[in-house]
């Protein structure tokens, strides 16, 4: 089967409903594709506000390297891909989905997604998808890889009812390949530099348009290295698209010393806010980008924003009794309710339009933890949400995290206050849209240059943003252009 | 004649599929290969394949007791940089 060619967007001016970035992202594909990922928080920005995930971590070998991973992945307190605290047998793994599947019904979605590569672990792997799509019918199963095992794997991957792989492809070039990936194992050999990214490159084209000829759905994620692949991400954006793949993630290196990881110990810096957004506007002309990804662990559990992965430990889920036919009864009336509000809202959503047309657009903050509303206190937000107002309309940009990766490092900033972090995250934004603030963090965001805004709480994110424009647009606060703040 | 596998091993499974002598097992607390099985794939590889996957420096040695995989080889962090880079985070 062959999937759509997706339609083209503008390459400026996008509005919320064009651009790809927001709820109406998938406006523009197919009845069939929509029907796919309408409830998969992570290829639908409105479904992640409503929907939850989990990985199970039944996947530890690799067979490569890449400069941005550290194979020796056991710390409890961070939170980035590769990283798990337990790892899981299929069983265990089985048992584990089940038991969130009946305590957080809204979870939708089971990736298997590391800490290694899952079609690395080809048994493990599908082992559990087999299973599970025996077992738990109504979970959504998704897989993501490097792709130098993925050719081998689309028959065994079409027969487990995968519809969703995620491919991470860095780069196109076997020379910024070589920048990135120092060996992998291959046809019984390490093989190290050009070669060896060659060889991966090859492996995860052919994969892709094996995928696409399937019908399965296949996402792209890139990770953007500046000085590496920066400048090269556009292309693999054109020819990824070009092949079949209808979403684009483009996510920012994460590289600190503490991690141990070539590129931490070298120094090589991750990406500004702003050069991050740049290149995925640069994308979007070609491409349905996808903004709202949180790098999630490879064991990760509930909502995109959240992890609860403590609930579910091994030790716990040993004690939970789990009648998996009466809980999916219950899912499926939750499902229901909640597409049921899904559709409502999009149906009652105003049309709040920006009142002057040459006003400059601004980026604003919004405390959420789901539901696509504004409902955290500013002292809670473990995480903002950035979007971007303009007389286009609004739309979504990315979200930032407030706690660092690693709790307690004191490599953060020199006696820096939580407070003064979390307004150093805000950079570059006007306003802050949040349910309540304290005083001191209102008198700390105003000499900062961000207003905060506790006016809207309970409302309609995009709402209340253009509603807050709209009033920097009438007290005349948006006339001149603003030297974009550069972090 | 044998490979082994030492404590810097992060139990990431990776050689055990790969082992043509099924010499390598889980064990607590890391893997480890049997000196009875194991043939250093002489015969079956140009290379032993424990070590052509295994993504740790230095986590097998051979039958001299070296490290096949040295430390910078597989990283590319020259055992000198990471020295550095340590010491740096200690000093913090």
């Amino acid at each position: 089967m062959e999937l759509p060619v997706l339609n083209e967007t503008p390459k400026s001016g996008c509005a919320a409903s064009s651009c790809g970035s927001n709820d109406d992202q998938l406006n523009h594909l197919s009845e069939e594709i929509r029907a796919k990922v309408q409830n998969h928080p992570c290829y639908s920005e409105d479904a992640h506000h409503y929907f939850a995930r989990m990985h199970v971590a039944v996947a530890p070998a690799c067979n490569i390297q890449c400069h941005y991973c550290n194979r020796k992945y056991d710390c409890a307190n961070e939170s980035r891909p590769g990283v798990v605290s337990e790892l899981l047998t299929p069983n265990q793994a089985v048992k584990k989905t089940m038991a969130v599947a009946a305590n957080i019904p809204q979870m939708t979605v089971l990736g298997i997604a590391g800490p290694g590569d899952p079609l690395a672990n080809p048994e493990r792997t599908f082992e559990t998808f087999r299973r599970l799509s025996e077992e738990a019918p109504d979970i959504k199963l998704c897989v993501s890889t490097n792709g130098l095992a993925l050719p081998d794997a689309v028959e065994e991957l079409s027969k487990h009812n995968i519809d969703h792989v995620t491919i991470t492809i860095n780069c196109v070039d076997p020379k910024v390949g070589a920048k990135i990936y120092p060996w992998i194992f291959w046809k019984n050999k390490r093989i190290k530099g050009e070669k060896a990214a060659k060889i991966l490159i090859e492996q995860q084209q052919k994969g892709l348009e094996m995928l696409v000829a399937k019908g399965i759905l296949v996402k792209v994620n890139s990770v953007l290295i500046p000085g590496v692949n920066d400048k090269h991400l556009a292309e693999v954006s054109r020819i990824v698209k070009e092949k079949g793949a209808f979403l684009h993630n483009v996510m920012p290196l994460i590289a600190e010393a503490e991690h141990g990881t070539f590129y931490g110990v070298m120094g090589q810096r991750g990406p500004t806010n702003d050069e991050l957004q740049a290149l995925q506007d640069e994308c979007a002309g070609d491409m349905n980008m996808m903004r709202h990804c949180r790098q999630c662990r490879a064991d990760a559990v509930g909502m995109l924003g959240e992890d609860r992965g403590d609930e579910f430990t091994l030790d716990k889920i040993e004690d939970m009794e789990i009648d998996y036919q009466a809980a999916m009864e219950k899912r499926k009336v939750i499902h229901q309710a909640i597409e049921a509000e899904m559709n409502s809202k999009r149906a009652a959503k105003l049309e709040v339009k920006a009142e002057k047309l040459n006003t400059r657009p601004v980026l604003m903050a919004v405390a959420t933890s789901g539901q696509n509303v504004i409902n955290v206190h500013f002292g809670h937000a473990k995480e903002f949400l950035i979007y971007e107002a303009s007389p286009n309309g609004v739309r979504f940009i990315s979200h930032r995290k407030v706690d660092q990766y690693c709790e307690g490092d004191t490599s953060c900033g020199d006696g820096e206050s939580v407070l003064q972090r979390t307004i150093r995250t805000l950079e570059g934004c006007e306003a802050v849209l949040c349910s309540k603030i304290g005083y001191e963090p209102w008198e700390m965001l105003e000499n900062a240059g961000i207003t905060p805004n506790g006016e809207h709480a309970m409302e309609n994110i995009e709402e209340a943003v253009m509603l807050v424009y709209n009033e920097m647009a009438m007290a005349g606060k948006l006339d001149e252009v603003k030297q974009r703040a550069t972090a | 004649m044998s490979l082994k596998i030492i404590e810097s091993c992060v139990n990431c499974f990776a050689c055990e599929p790969v082992c043509p002598s099924k010499a390598i097992y889980e064990a607590k607390p890391h893997f480890l290969i049997d000196a009875k099985k194991c043939t250093e794939c002489v015969g079956e590889f140009d290379e032993p394949q424990c070590a052509s996957i295994c993504p740790i420096e230095g986590a097998i040695l051979d039958a001299l007791g070296i490290a096949i995989n040295p430390p910078g080889s597989l990283t590319g962090i020259s055992p000198e940089k990471m020295a550095e880079a340590m010491a740096e985070l200690q000093a913090h």
